[in-house]
């Protein structure tokens, strides 16, 4: 039972390495796929809100995680 | 015909991030052996090898039934959280944040559980010694299998990310039957921070295709993709240095 709890712990680990990190990235793509299938906008304009979203997302995360300090 | 453009990134993330993943279970599993001798650690390897074995002939059936768009957005979703979390960490271990992953402590560490284990319950140590090298290996692999069916189920280049990982185990295991100790010196956050940029890279293009995004230059924007990744992942390492300094004046 231990070592399930474990297998389940590593395998949520390996998606959810921080619960805000991972939220965003879900919020990201639910926007992109909203423009694309639901409003209609251009692809392309999909795609830029998909890729820019997660490297802007990328760095407010390590430094939000650098201005709370060393862990 | 695979294109070169798809192909080399599949393969060199699944070997990159397959060595990390093997260098962290041969530490485990030399701990075991160092301690307990090769047969518990053999047969807890084999059987975490034969669980891992038996998941991917249980998955790969099942993930040829998925329409093609569907696996696309499930598994570049997930290899978003998974490269952004890799490429989040490394940035704060090289900005110095976090601490870098010690393969000698975690020897350490592993050997001084088992010891303590040996002098609580001698009995049972060859099963618990057995059991630690199975779980070391199921757990690291399973992270094995995922990458190699993100980085090569959306293209069918699942073959070849496969035999990316197998070449990364026969790296760390023919490395470690010649020194006979942990692996310290790969540079295991810069390898992480490699593979942290590739999953991402996937990721984004995956995630797209499955959103019904028509990427520009299709498979070669996966390397613009890379590059931005790269980019981003050193100014955020950079900032965060610049905070770390900050913050101890």
């Amino acid at each position: 039972m231990t070592m399930l709890k474990e297998l389940a712990a590593e395998l949520l680990g390996m998606f959810v390495a921080e619960r805000r990190l991972a939220i965003t990235v879900l919020a990201i793509v639910a926007a992109a796929g909203s423009l694309v299938n639901l409003a209609g906008v251009d692809t392309l304009v999909g795609g830029a809100v998909l890729l820019f979203g997660c490297l802007i997302l990328l760095i407010e995360s390590v430094c939000r995680s650098a201005r709370a300090g060393p862990s | 015909m695979m294109a070169w453009s798809t192909a080399a990134p599949a393969v060199s993330a699944a070997f990159l991030a397959s060595l990390v993943e093997v260098v962290e279970a041969f530490t485990i599993v030399l701990a075991v052996a160092t301690l307990r001798g090769w047969r518990p650690a053999a047969l807890g390897t084999g059987a975490g090898l034969a669980l891992l074995a038996a998941i991917v002939l249980l998955l790969g059936p099942v993930l040829g039934q998925v329409p093609i768009s569907s696996l696309q957005l499930a598994i570049g979703l997930l290899l978003l959280l998974f490269g952004l979390g890799w490429l989040r960490k490394a940035s704060l271990r090289a900005a110095g944040i976090i601490p870098l992953h010690d393969e000698e402590a975690i020897f350490a560490a592993e050997t001084a559980a088992l010891s303590d284990q040996a002098r609580r319950q001698q009995r049972n140590l060859g099963w618990a010694a057995g059991l630690t090298a199975f779980k070391a290996v199921l757990l690291e692999g399973l992270e094995v299998v995922f990458i190699v069916i993100a980085v090569g189920a959306g293209r069918g280049l699942m073959v070849p990310a496969g035999l990316g990982a197998l070449a990364a185990c026969a790296v760390v295991l023919a490395a470690g039957a010649i020194i006979h100790r942990p692996l310290s010196r790969v540079p295991e956050n810069a390898l992480k921070f490699g593979v942290g940029v590739m999953l991402s890279a996937f990721g984004v293009f995956w995630t797209g295709e499955g959103l019904g995004i028509a990427w520009p230059g299709q498979d070669l924007a996966l390397l613009l993709f890379v590059a931005l990744f790269l980019g981003a992942g050193l100014v955020a390492s950079t900032l965060a240095r610049r905070r770390a300094v900050e913050f101890a004046l």
